[in-house]
């Protein structure tokens, strides 16, 4: 039998120290030994078990359950404050069999794979790469676990592929403490397994694109994710330039993604006619305070095959500070005075270093371990990116004319996803992001809270649709704040949610952070309109 | 006369405190491969916040046939997977002279590490 270990506590904290919040108890799962259990599906399901029973206690205590995995998040989206689970140590990995797959399905035998709920992408990219597969797309590092990702929405810049969850075409919830509480979703115009292999996990399956789509960003309160099936591809190499580029053409680029018409090229990036080529990836790092700021650092990532014998690309990735922006800002702020206004003056005397990085590797090199550095803070929003320059200014303004605010600049984009909450709702979206050193507020310094407010507010004025990245810091208690952001399909949402889960089950699941965004309500509600919504189709 | 026995005693500490500060360093080994055993609750708040860390301060007894001595890694709680994922040893003056008037009998061991995660495929 899978082992769970109780930890009683008085508080829990994210990985970056923004917490910490109340909490009763922290559960940890471990699986049973594969001497003792060697089938994995075996292994799966007791794990699968030994969660309905969990479920089922905190049922039976009026409490709340919740799963989180590495605590990457900023926001409270991860904490329940009456029992939560970490996940980590589920981590089974699996692939299939040709007979395993739909035979309807859009999808080759040898790309799909099942992931447990706290396999890493570190771990998951490992795995692929010994089957001669890879990841489509991370973030800008690899600790994430993979149902954390799909739940905040983690992407990377890659903005002709998407966000983690954009690979993602099959997902196994435990939506409660009996064992008709297993379900597996997937979409129907893309059916994936055959009801052989789903009877296996002792699950039952719902083929629906709207359940799906809805599950799929869902926030953590779609019940527990037991595991994901992901469409994986083959491996392939990462051309990784890191240049610094005239500010007016990086965001020319930033708003156009035409990289053909482009005066910035890379020389072996050309094609025929000389004309530079589309990345995989664009991302741009912007220090606002510097007033010599005529120049922008950007990194520019281009797709190439898999080949077995390419130069070391380590030396230069532990080294190289462009990669997550938070290591970034804190690698400068520790060159610079403590006191944050003292920082933020050294910021305007600092451009960002001088580069020309060149690296070759694969998707998990590339994107690699990201430290713990310190305390840390990030927002990010999300705009279509043709307005990225002018909400870029608004958002820079805002921090010197309401700041100091001690942190930098990025822009990176993403292709839209079908997720009814994901971020990345635009075409191409825009992620404007600031990270930096957590402070305190004070008489010269606004609170963390209030700049996000303020932030905000600041998009609305100038009318600049955006959405918020989930995962990071923002004042989410602002007023009807999702309805401005989503619009109906937020009431979309709510309803498949309120349809796949009992009344129980959706209070169970829910926390602060979807009480404060008005998306759990305890009203009653239309059943049989429900029932429809989650209809195999 | 008297200032220039203060500069050479000011200056002599200034070298010993120097040579106290260089004898003192860490070196830190981590593997590009593998996920690191994970920390659950998080309580570190150095570098290795989120990884379950085993640390090790002691001094050990090398006896006279003995010429090495090798810390055997088993599996435990902290380290299920009995591999390695990250090494941090750490050397002090203390070591060094520790080492120096044991004529390297005793020696003092100061290690962190962190094993990988356990694989159960």
């Amino acid at each position: 039998m899978a082992r769970t270990t109780k930890y009683t506590l008085k508080e829990w904290d994210t990985l970056h120290n923004n917490g910490p919040f109340k909490l009763k108890a922290l559960y940890k799962t471990k699986l049973e030994g594969s001497g003792i259990m060697p089938s994995k599906i075996d292994r799966y399901n007791d794990a699968a078990q030994e969660i309905r029973r969990l479920i089922g206690e905190a049922q039976g205590s009026n409490e709340g359950f919740r799963a989180h995995g590495s605590a990457w998040s900023m926001s409270n989206i991860a904490h329940q404050g009456d029992r939560m689970h970490f996940n980590a140590h589920m981590n089974l990995r699996s692939h299939f069999s040709g007979q395993e797959i739909h035979e309807t399905s859009p999808y080759k035998a040898e790309n799909v794979f099942l992931v447990q709920c706290g396999n890493t992408i570190k771990e998951i990219s490992a795995y692929l790469e010994a089957h001669g597969k890879s990841l489509k797309t991370t973030g800008a590092s690899n600790g994430q676990t993979i149902a954390g990702c799909i739940s905040t929405g983690v992407h990377g810049s890659a903005f002709g592929v998407g966000s983690v969850q954009d690979y993602i075409i099959g997902i196994n919830l435990i939506i409660g403490p009996n064992e008709e509480d297993v379900v597996y979703l997937e979409r129907h115009t893309k059916p994936v397994l055959t009801d052989a292999f789903i009877q296996k996990i002792n699950a039952r399956v719902i083929r629906n694109d709207g359940l799906f789509n809805a599950a799929l960003v869902g926030l953590g309160s779609f019940g527990f994710i037991h595991g994901v099936v992901i469409e994986a591809e083959d491996l392939f190499l990462l051309k990784r330039y890191v240049r610094k580029i005239d500010k007016n053409t990086a965001l020319e680029l930033a708003e156009g993604l035409d990289f053909e018409n482009s005066p910035f090229k890379i020389e072996e990036e050309t094609n025929d006619q000389g004309q530079g080529t589309t990345p995989y990836h664009y991302k741009v790092f912007i220090n606002q305070y510097s007033k010599e700021a005529n120049e922008y650092v950007v990194e520019c990532i281009y797709k190439k095959p898999y080949r077995q014998s390419y130069p070391d690309p380590f030396p230069i990735i532990k080294q190289s500070i462009y990669g997550d922006l938070i290591n970034l800002i804190i690698s400068i702020s520790r060159k610079f005075p403590k006191s944050i206004p003292a920082f933020v003056k050294s910021l305007e005397k600092t451009i960002l270093p001088a580069v020309d990085e060149v690296t070759t590797g694969t998707l998990s090199e590339t994107f690699w371990d990201a430290p713990y550095q310190g305390p840390a803070f990030a927002c990010s929003f999300g705009v279509d990116h043709s307005d990225s320059a002018k909400a870029l200014k608004v958002l820079t303004e805002l921090t010197k004319t309401d700041g100091p605010i001690p942190g930098i600049f990025a822009m990176r984009f993403i292709k839209q996803s079908e997720a009814i909450l994901s971020f990345a709702k635009f075409p191409i979206t825009c992620m404007i992001e600031i990270d930096g050193v957590l402070w305190k507020k004070s008489r010269k310094l606004i609170s963390l809270k209030e700049f996000s407010r303020r932030m905000i507010i600041a998009l609305m004025d100038n009318d600049i649709p955006f959405t918020i990245h989930w995962g990071k810091n923002a004042d989410w208690g602002f007023p009807n704040l999702v309805s401005h952001m989503y619009g109906e399909k937020a009431d979309t949402w709510k309803a498949y949610r309120s349809a796949l889960l009992s009344k129980d089950m959706q209070l169970l699941f829910s926390n602060d952070f979807l009480k404060t965004l008005g998306l759990f309500s305890e009203e009653e509600e239309n059943e049989e309109a429900l029932e429809d919504l989650i209809a195999s189709l | 006369m008297k200032l220039s026995r203060i500069f050479i005693l000011a200056f002599s500490c200034f070298i010993l405190s120097l040579l106290l500060l260089q004898s003192c360093y860490s070196v830190r080994i981590r593997s590009v491969e593998g996920a690191y055993e994970p920390e659950a609750p998080l309580t570190r708040t150095d570098y290795y916040r989120g990884m379950a860390v085993i640390e090790l301060d002691t001094v050990i007894t090398i006896s006279a046939t003995s010429k090495d001595f090798t810390l055997l890694i088993r599996s435990t709680e902290l380290c299920p997977s009995a591999r390695l994922h990250t090494i941090e040893y750490r050397n002090t003056l203390g070591a060094i002279l520790l080492s120096a008037v044991t004529f390297g009998r005793k020696r003092k061991v100061k290690i962190k590490y962190v094993c990988m995660k356990d694989d159960p495929n």
